[in-house]
């Protein structure tokens, strides 16, 4: 088991602004509109904004909030499929034979977004960009968790898009374009636990990961349970 | 202003997604990069893939006059300009 604090947390999906709607949307896992709001990223010039994607943008609008303006922060930038759409549209160009565009290739890279957050808040702490096809969540916080042995606060971001639908077959897909923020502490927030025990279940979790998390954040629940096909289930409690 | 500087302009908006700048901000003898507009390195890329598509013309990305062709608006006319008439 081990445990660290939460300084704060954020999330950002446009469509969802508020602690309540989320609340409502777990309920009722209601179509969000299209129309919604858009992330604007006032803060960040403009040369440097247009290099952010949708999911970029959502991780950048998520994160913000939650850190001093001067903060040198360590980050840890999990997503499963990072920027699938710019992977997709690359393959894309491959498969047509066409010339690659440089921005989208140096853009595909799954650090990318981590990069240029840090370069927008001219940050030089590490970062460090993670992937898994299971229990993402879990794995994000586990390694955040373990580098506030070197640092006293730690910024993680899980962020997801929608996948194309050429990839919906094979693997699954959140139902919108989300970026959860949140700050592990030493010593500042409330108190959570990481465990992982063995479990004989091999079941696949019927919920989103993300759903387990803000549950838990919101005091929707008191324990998010991540089970995955390794017959091990990770989980996150108060 | 002439036509191809126009383009040029436009061209370098659209492939740049340079989204708060109109054509009429970009001034034809200024540097592109760095002090100027404020460009890149992966915009100089992107510029020379625009090129290629555009127009047909390839460049050497180290070539040192690839440096001087990208230096401004102007210079890039003239590129086009003179790949024009030998071609």
């Amino acid at each position: 088991m081990l445990s660290f604090k939460l300084r704060g947390w954020n999330t950002y999906t446009p469509g969802l602004e508020s602690a309540e709607s989320w609340k409502d949307w777990l309920l009722s896992q209601y179509e969000l509109s299209t129309d919604a709001v858009k992330p604007e990223l006032k803060n960040i010039p403009a040369m440097l904004r247009r290099r952010f994607t949708a999911i970029g943008k959502c991780s950048v609008e998520a994160a913000t909030p939650l850190l001093n303006e001067n903060e040198k922060i360590p980050l840890v930038f999990a997503s499963r499929h990072g920027d699938v759409d710019l992977t997709l549209s690359l393959l894309k160009s491959i498969a047509n034979n066409e010339p690659l565009s440089p921005t989208s290739f140096s853009l595909a890279v799954h650090n990318a977004i981590s990069g240029l957050f840090s370069i927008a808040r001219k940050d030089r702490c590490e970062t460090t960009a993670i992937s898994a096809t299971e229990n993402l969540i879990p794995f994000a916080v586990l390694e955040a968790a373990t580098q506030l042995q070197e640092s006293k606060h730690v910024l993680c971001i899980i962020c997801e898009s929608v996948l194309p639908d050429l990839y919906k077959p094979f693997a699954s897909s959140p139902p919108f374009t989300y970026a959860i923020a949140m700050v592990l502490s030493r010593e500042e927030g409330d108190t959570f636990y990481l465990n992982n025990t063995h479990s004989k279940k091999t079941t696949l979790n019927t919920k989103n990961e993300f759903e387990e998390l803000i549950s838990l954040l919101l005091y929707q629940s008191d324990c998010a349970h991540f089970p995955s096909t390794k017959n091990i289930e990770w989980s996150i409690q108060r | 202003m002439t036509n191809l500087k126009l383009e040029l302009k436009n061209m370098i908006i659209d492939t740049l997604e340079l989204e708060d700048i109109s054509a009429d901000e970009i001034i034809d003898s200024e540097p592109l990069f760095v002090d100027g507009l404020g460009l890149d390195s992966i915009d100089a890329l992107e510029i020379g893939l625009a090129l290629q598509k555009k127009y047909g013309i390839k460049l050497k990305a180290d070539a040192k006059e690839t440096h001087a062709h990208f230096a401004s608006i102007n210079a890039l006319a003239a590129l086009v300009e003179s790949y024009k008439e030998t071609n």
